[in-house]
């Protein structure tokens, strides 16, 4: 309750900032005070059980320790991405306030998709989420590629809002009780009414598209790649996690006792995500677009908790958006300062900046699951709670097999940054865009990693709490 | 009228819709056909709604029955919030461009 | 000194220290330094030995129990030291020979340069340690964890002169058969853990552990510890390292290969002997295995012209009649010949050591000849150790040798007259070799002739004293028929023995040998060693050189029966193929061409995949209306995937 309240407040409070304030760093400083002051409250509330804010909320939201915990790292990763990518935000174009502005409007969509109780703050979460990030993949008005990446998603986005609302409507034409709250929905004895399970599959389908999974995917590539690389940064960890976060929940909240009636279609989602993410990121030349499809990969990893929706499912989303988000902006905090995106812009790169080259590879190992790193807590969590559920083991083969192809990208740029040497006499990061606390931070990052890596318990923790 | 009839037609609508977006290349129409298909959930999220106004089930939890009436507000709101946005994209687009085609820009690719 | 017990961990880390001065500083330690301290901590141990024998005798026994090494659920697995009469005799064997050759190694390895001289005594005080902690440990795991230090330092030991690939080779052959026991040994113990739960040894042989276990256990176990033992102690089938194993530098041989790790086995039986006897099939196989080993190696030393070598078979030889002791239920028998055969074993291993320093290298006893007018004490103290083994009364050999035998013949007559058969090749192959190499003419180059000369002190003094304990050592067990109590050792180890002897006297009924039979016993055997020795004597004082190949039996026996070929044949080459196939058709083509596949596939998808990906917003939604339509057509007509 208070992260979606002060969120919008903060959001409002940001573009007013842009129009009264001539200073082009103070958006920056206010928006990190912003997500820290997110961070507080949200936090206050998970310790607390009260919040600040209080609104009769109708039993629409559910604020239980789960999603805040979950809203807890969200607000972590965006307060990490703030402080490592803020200067970059202000190199996008003039209205510095404004693109914060939007970020804190797409956190509160964030905040409402996270604790929604009924599929009309389901959908208006995710829209509050979605319109914004169209803003902000065209940022960069004069750039053909980002308007293209703005034009693209916003049509595909505006066409699965479409399904999602068939979808619903669906649901609720089927549902006896007559209610949009996803814990009243009537499900019937043995099969699923036709008008659910035709809902259930669009809502599938809309929710799928939001999250990146295949066959749904086709404008992540395309967006994360023409989007100006900070706000791909964003949109790729904390949206993304955040969309995971309320798939999962609706249908482990509405249709989890009838799991084995839509378990299908995650099984076929699940491992053509993984086999189109993996397979499609050996072959690429830019490291912005490999990471745009191994975050395809990656969703195909947390879609198996949809897969064993149990409780080491539950603790494993959490756990994997914290590892990925945090690996996530470390690697393409280092990558929006190159001078070439390409791989072989890598090449050298530990020679040059050594801290840089470290930490990029702690977030990449992470990324590729290899143990002592947070990737690898979270893979085996997920991989667990799918043998947990007993069916279809060969799922978590699949798994595994793709978990290691996507050593082999991953590697790829590990290798460009330790064996290979600069491929022209420029250096490979203009030195004076690296800062001592920039510095500081990818440090503070891979150490985060690492300790999420050896003791996942401190976050698991507070989702018990 | 039988509840089928209003989801035969709203099926039509929004396939209609799905067929706009897949044929049609000119941005603007392409939109349009989204609203359309958003149309056709709030024609059908109306009938359903009266449906359940009147079905024996839902008549104790009847409070809930005009739910999907305001719903239906919503969607037009974030319907409007989205031409908005959409709109400004397309401008900017056209600014740029000088065309309004959904293929012509297309430097993003495999 | 009461608290002598208290300090025991001294003993096996005063080498331990030795080991880490002389490995760390060997680039800096001076010759005589690096001999020093690797002595002088063997002589520290030595005394400290002493002291808690004295104090074993007086009846103290230790258990010391320094730290849990493992402790997971119920298994608890301590780091502890047990010192009763069998550990007690065995840290003295070990000790005092070891010091011994400790001082015979700082003159025997002078001519190596100062860093290798450190190195070989931090292997020889690292193997010292690793023996000690081996028969200390209070548990199966602590003497595993020795058992698998010697096998090491064996290893380092025997292939000291690295360069020659020969040598490397008979390391490595070495370590391999010893790792084969060394499989036997832990599987033993994964056994006894699963079924007991414990490893200590007064747990494992309490009677509520042993109530535990099924006849089949204790056959299983006994005999896959046996299986360690024939590695480590060098019986049929894995002997065969041994004899090669003289490789290494002679007081190497002498220590490890003659008089301390080799005895490991029978250390590790003995201390077993209850579980043994609970497994009456075991000890048959024991006996049987110990008996043949000791008679082919007997055979095979007749032949042998290598000096070491006639020494080695023998020792594989001597092995063999202490597992026959082991076999036959004669434990104190057993451990009373490893201590004999330590003393004299040492003894003519080292003389040998002086007789090849003296020659310069040479190890052909045909090329030798008339070293009895070059060398006294050598020839003396060689002579006394020939005596010895060959069971000439009274010297040590004869006592030991004669328990055992005497033992074989109780369990059957069969085992007696083998064994019997076994001493006299003893005595027979001993004399040629002291004839072929002090009797006669010289027989090798004027220029060795001319270097011969005694060696220094440091070489002989360790000649004298084990020459000494060779001939007075076996009269800490006179047999009963000679001095009714004389039997110093039986009393002595009889604690340790109490158990199961009060267990096989339970079950069998026992009736001693008469006197007179074991004159007659004693008698005859003593008879046939002497005349094989007179024979052998006789023989070979008058060596020539012939060149005329041997023929027949002969020709067999110079090739050791042909053993090493016939491994060869069986287990070598078939597992080169193997592996070669290994190598070439599953390796190659099958794991790298799976792996390969997998790459290419990999590749081939993902270029065709990329075209998927056209950029078109409306192929995109047409693909996203497709996957639509296939997740419809999943959920209603699909039942599952």
């Amino acid at each position: 309750m208070n992260a979606i309240i002060f969120s919008a407040i903060w959001g409002v409070l940001m573009m007013f900032t842009g129009a009264f304030v001539q200073s082009k760093t103070l958006p920056k400083y206010l928006a990190i005070t912003g997500a820290a002051l997110l961070f507080l409250l949200n936090g206050i509330e998970l310790y607390n059980g009260t919040p600040i804010f209080n609104i009769n909320g109708m039993n629409m939201l559910a604020i239980t320790s789960m999603n805040l915990t979950f809203l807890e790292v969200i607000f972590a990763a965006t307060l990490l991405f703030f402080m490592l990518s803020g200067r970059d935000v202000e190199r996008v174009g003039e209205h510095v306030s404004e693109y914060f502005a939007l970020i804190f409007f797409v956190l509160c969509g964030v905040s409402l998709s996270s604790t929604y109780n009924t599929l009309l703050l389901l959908f208006l979460g995710i829209e509050i989420m979605s319109i914004p990030l169209y803003v902000l993949t065209g940022a960069d008005k004069r750039n053909l590629k980002s308007n293209e990446a703005s034009l693209k998603y916003f049509l595909m986005g505006a066409f699965s809002t479409g399904i999602l609302l068939m979808g619903i409507a669906f649901i609720y034409g089927g549902n006896t009780n007559a209610s949009f709250y996803i814990d009243q929905i009537h499900l019937g004895v043995g099969k699923m009414p036709v008008m659910i399970t035709v809902g259930v599959v669009l809502l599938i389908i809309a929710l799928s598209f939001k999250v990146s999974a295949a066959p749904f995917h086709f404008w992540t590539p395309d967006v994360y790649d023409g989007a100006p690389t900070v706000f791909t940064s964003f949109m790729s960890t904390i949206v993304k996690a955040a969309g995971f976060f309320a798939f999962i929940r609706l249908f482990k909240t509405s249709f989890g006792p009838v799991q084995g009636q839509w378990q299908n279609l995650i099984v076929f989602i699940t491992v053509a995500t993984m086999l189109i993410g993996n397979v499609t990121a050996v072959f690429q030349q830019s490291v912005k677009r490999m990471l745009a499809y191994s975050s395809i990969a990656q969703a195909g990893f947390m879609l198996l908790a949809l897969f064993a929706l149990n409780q080491t499912a539950d603790d494993g989303i959490i756990l994997y958006s914290a590892a990925y988000s945090l690996a996530t902006i470390g690697i393409f905090a280092i990558l929006i300062k190159m001078n070439d995106y390409t791989i072989e812009g890598f090449n050298g790169l530990a020679k040059q900046q050594p801290l840089l080259g470290l930490v990029a590879t702690i977030c990449l190992l992470s990324l590729t699951g290899i143990p002592l790193t947070a990737g690898f807590t979270s893979k085996f969590f997920m991989l667990t709670a799918a043998v947990e559920n007993g069916h279809k083991f060969w799922v978590v083969i699949v798994a595994v097999i793709f978990a290691a192809i996507s050593a082999y990208y991953y590697f790829r740029v590990i290798q460009a940054i330790y064996f290979k040497e600069p491929s022209s006499a420029e250096p490979v990061i203009d030195a004076e865009r690296v800062s001592g606390s920039f510095k500081i931070l990818l440090a503070i990052t891979a150490i985060l990693i690492l300790i999420l890596g050896i003791y996942p318990e401190i976050l698991i923790g507070w989702a018990h709490h | 009228m039988d509840i089928k009839a209003y989801i035969a037609l709203s099926l039509t609508l929004f396939t209609t819709g799905i067929i706009g977006v897949l044929v049609r290349r000119n941005a603007i129409i392409v939109f349009m056909c989204v609203e359309l298909m958003l149309n056709a959930v709030n024609l059908l999220l109306v009938a359903f709604s009266k449906m359940h106004a009147v079905s024996p089930a839902a008549k104790a939890s009847l409070t809930y029955a005009s739910d999907a009436q305001i719903f239906v507000f919503f969607i037009m709101i974030v319907a409007a919030a989205e031409v908005s946005v959409g709109l400004a994209i397309i401008v900017m687009m056209y600014r740029n461009t000088h065309s309004i085609d959904v293929n012509f820009l297309n430097r993003l690719k495999n | 000194m009461n608290n002598v017990l208290h300090i025991v961990w001294l003993i096996p880390i005063l080498p331990l220290i030795g080991f880490l001065i002389n490995g760390l500083f060997r680039n800096s330690l001076s010759k005589s330094v690096a001999g020093f301290v690797g002595s002088a901590v063997i002589l520290a141990s030595f005394a400290l030995s002493i002291f808690a024998f004295l104090q074993v005798k007086s009846g103290n026994t230790h258990l010391a129990h320094y730290f849990n090494l493992i402790n997971i659920d119920a298994l608890r697995i301590g780091f502890d030291f047990k010192i009763d009469q069998l550990s007690s005799l065995f840290l003295l064997i070990i000790t005092g020979v070891g010091f011994l050759i400790h001082v015979y190694s700082t003159s025997y390895m002078h001519e190596e340069p100062s860093k290798d001289f450190a190195k070989y005594f931090a292997y020889l005080n690292l193997f010292v340690f690793s023996m000690l902690l081996l028969v200390m440990g209070g548990n199966y795991i602590i003497m595993f964890i020795g058992w698998e230090g010697v096998g090491l330092c064996s290893y380092l030991l025997i292939g000291f002169w690295f360069k020659n690939n020969d040598y490397t080779n008979a390391a490595k052959k070495a370590f391999i058969m010893n790792r084969i026991g060394d499989l036997g040994f832990l599987l033993a113990v994964f056994w006894l853990i699963s079924k007991i739960g414990t490893v200590s040894y007064d747990e494992v042989f309490s009677a509520t552990s042993l109530a535990k276990l099924s006849t089949t256990d204790i056959t299983g176990i006994t005999l896959l510890f046996f299986v360690g033992a024939t590695g480590k102690s060098a019986q049929i089938p894995l002997y065969t390292w041994l004899p090669d194993a003289m490789a290494g530098p002679t007081p190497v041989s002498a220590l490890i290969h003659a008089a301390t790790m080799v005895t490991a086995g029978i250390y590790m039986i003995a201390r077993s002997s209850i579980l043994y006897s609970m497994a009456p099939v075991t000890q048959c196989v024991v006996a049987i295995v110990g008996l043949s080993t000791a008679i082919l190696a007997a055979t095979i030393a007749l032949k042998q012209n290598d000096i070491k070598k006639v020494l080695a078979y023998s020792t594989v030889s001597q092995l063999g009649y202490m597992f026959l002791g082991l076999g036959v239920g004669a434990y104190t028998g057993a451990v009373f010949h490893v201590m004999t055969h330590a003393f004299f074993k040492a003894l003519l291993f080292l003389g040998a050591g002086s007789v090849i320093h003296a020659m310069g290298g040479e190890q052909d006893m045909r090329n030798m000849g008339g070293l009895k007018k070059h060398m006294r004490i050598t020839h003396l103290t060689f002579l006394l150790g020939c005596i010895a083994i060959a069971g000439i009364p009274p010297f040590s050999g004869f006592f030991s040798k004669d328990e055992i035998l005497a033992a074989a013949f109780e369990a059957s007559p069969v085992f007696w007259v083998i064994g019997v058969a076994g001493a006299m090749m003893t005595a027979f192959y001993m004399f040629r070799l002291y004839g072929m190499t002090f009797l006669g003419k010289f027989r090798g180059t004027h220029e060795q002739e001319h270097h011969l000369h005694e060696s220094p002190a440091a070489i002989t003094f360790p000649l004298i004293v084990l020459a000494i304990l060779a001939v007075f050592g076996g009269f800490v067990g006179i047999p009963e028929v000679f001095v009714h109590g004389g039997h110093k050792l039986a009393e002595f180890l009889a604690p340790v023995f109490a158990q199961t002897n009060a267990y096989v006297s339970s079950h069998h009924a026992h009736e001693a040998l008469s006197h007179n039979t074991e004159y007659i016993l004693m008698g005859t055997s003593v008879l046939l060693a002497l005349v094989a020795l007179s024979y052998a004597i006789n023989k070979f004082s008058k060596y020539q050189k012939t060149e005329t190949a041997s023929t027949g039996l002969a020709k067999v026996l110079e090739n050791k029966w042909y053993v090493d070929e016939l491994y060869d044949a069986v287990i070598v080459k078939p597992l080169r193929s193997l592996s070669a196939f290994f190598n070439n058709v599953i390796e190659k083509k099958g794991i790298d061409g799976l792996v390969n596949g997998v790459g290419k596939a990999v590749n081939y998808g993902g270029r065709q995949l990329r075209w998927i990906q056209s950029g078109q917003v409306g192929a995109y939604v047409l693909l996203m209306v497709i996957g639509m339509l296939v997740l419809f057509i999943i959920q209603f007509f699909v039942k599952n995937i």
